[in-house]
């Protein structure tokens, strides 16, 4: 088709150039304008280039699923984390007498009360999250205790080792379980923290234990002293006899030992 | 809709038993809403339905203010959030205030504001009478529209408020338009614009629609307009072809 503007422009540069600076004419005669309300129909050729002009995405050799996952990134630190780490690391510091006890749900006034009777025998009653208090035992001396730190748990710390109120009013409240516990760096299981309560205290012990070594000691001077002793016990009985017997003829000589002694 | 709860990842413990267990809750901090400024008036203005000054000669249709990307009004100014145009269209009357009175509905003038982006109806548009033949003239003013290119912002939503909190409102807004519309932020349209790069850019296909135009290979040109140029086989008629690169 030749378009119109081709006798406006000198001839030899137009007639190298193909006729396609406007639609053709016969697409222009019956089809509507431009801008439409409907979708208007695309030519063929419109289509096929935009068939060919997809957008095509990047394939890499390798399926980025088949490659190795990023590392997953150490999440930030909270900062009521780090404040709840390092109240555990102060009650951790500052107690002899650790215990791990499973916590079952109990009514707030149980817990309150639970709470109020340990605190008169000294032990503060400390409720804990695993993932605070995992790293912290990790560095501190509890070590071994991490296996017992599973599940919903609390902490009975103390500066003093009362195992055996502890145990008394533990025993009073059934959802209140004791793992295990770490007295003067050593790790009782519950039997072990029985019968350490069954120990008598530690100045009843001490003097016990004075006592029984100051035993021997005692029996030394007695020990030396038995000889002589005898000796004076033999002695003395044997004056005795004589004078018995002595008073017995004295009786009867002192008076002629006197009349005598009277010439 | 059934509601069905995720499957809690429960991790084995001691023994291979599973045990759930409650993390500590990570508190985010409240979003911060210092850079914020309100206009005097925090609703959407009055739009008329005639200029102050009606145009006595008729206008012809121009359809071209419907064709092809926006060059106007594609950025956010005051607000935070707003709804964007993916294709051209008159907005009239009825639209404007279909859009005040919800906007007005749904907003708490006290916390947030809204700011219109698109001028008030200045193109007079007639219409024939009905049950005519062709012929005796063009047809009187019938009304007055707004011309909106896809990629134009129609209004903005500012203020103390967060996505979440527009986006339904503006969604309703954006559905009862003329065009197809959706309700952007800025950091939304952000990633819109950077993913519209990002494929341009990494297209496998040698054969791109503005080079085969650019060179007329083949002799399309025969079959595509002189726009195309510029259009570049995203724009056909009004519409965005959201879908090519």
């Amino acid at each position: 088709a030749r378009s119109p503007g081709e006798g406006a422009v000198p001839g030899p540069a137009l007639s190298a150039v193909p006729a396609a600076w406007l639609p053709a004419l016969q697409l222009l005669r019956r089809g509507s304008k431009a801008v439409t309300r409907h979708w208007k129909a695309m030519h063929l050729q419109r289509q096929k280039l935009l068939a060919v002009t997809e957008y095509l995405p990047p394939r890499p050799a390798v399926p980025p699923r088949c490659l190795p996952r990023d590392a997953p990134q150490a999440h930030q630190e909270d900062g009521h984390a780090r404040v709840l780490r390092r109240q555990a690391e102060e009650a951790l510091r500052g107690s002899r007498m650790l215990a791990v006890c499973q916590y079952n749900s109990m009514p707030d006034e149980d817990v309150a009360t639970l709470r109020h009777y340990l605190r008169k025998h000294n032990i503060h009653v400390k409720f804990v999250l695993n993932e605070v208090v995992r790293p912290v035992l990790a560095q501190s001396k509890y070590r071994n205790l991490l296996p017992l730190f599973v599940c919903r748990n609390i902490l009975l710390v103390s500066p003093e080792t009362r195992a055996r109120e502890m145990l008394r009013v533990l025993k009073g409240v059934p959802q209140v379980t004791l793992l295990g516990t770490c007295i003067d760096d050593t790790i009782l299981s519950r039997q072990g923290v029985e019968n350490f309560a069954r120990l008598p205290p530690l100045e009843v012990s001490q003097g016990e234990t004075v006592g029984a070594l100051s035993l021997l000691p005692s029996q030394t001077s007695s020990l030396l002293q038995r000889g002589p002793a005898q000796l004076t016990a033999l002695l003395d009985e044997h004056i005795r006899r004589l004078r018995d017997t002595g008073s017995s003829q004295e009786a009867m000589e002192p008076p002629q030992g006197q009349s005598s002694g009277n010439h | 809709w059934p509601r069905c709860d995720p499957p809690l990842l429960c991790p084995a413990g001691p023994g291979g038993v599973a045990v759930p267990r409650a993390g500590l809750k990570k508190l985010a901090l409240p979003p911060d809403y210092s850079g914020i400024v309100f206009p005097e008036k925090p609703k959407l203005k009055f739009m008329d339905k005639v200029p102050a000054v009606p145009k006595v000669r008729r206008e012809p249709r121009r359809l071209r203010d419907i064709r092809g990307p926006s060059h106007v009004a594609t950025d956010f100014t005051q607000g935070q959030y707003g709804i964007l145009a993916l294709g051209g269209g008159y907005l009239h009357w009825g639209h404007f205030e279909m859009i005040r009175l919800t906007i007005g509905r749904s907003i708490d003038p006290k916390s947030m504001f809204a700011v219109w982006r698109v001028p008030a109806p200045y193109k007079s548009v007639t219409r024939k009478s009905l049950g005519h033949r062709m012929g005796g003239g063009k047809g009187p003013i019938d009304r007055y529209v707004t011309a909106v290119k896809s990629g134009r912002l129609v209004v903005e939503v500012g203020g103390r408020c967060e996505f979440g909190e527009v986006r339904p409102f503006l969604d309703r807004v954006a559905q009862k338009l003329p065009f197809p519309a959706v309700p952007v932020s800025r950091e939304s349209l952000r990633e819109m614009r950077r993913e519209e790069e990002e494929r341009r850019q990494n297209n496998q296909n040698p054969w791109t629609f503005e080079r085969v135009v650019a060179s007329n290979m083949l002799g399309v040109r025969k079959y595509l307009s002189p726009y195309d140029l510029q259009l570049k086989g995203r724009y056909w008629g009004k519409f965005f072809l959201k879908h090519r690169v």
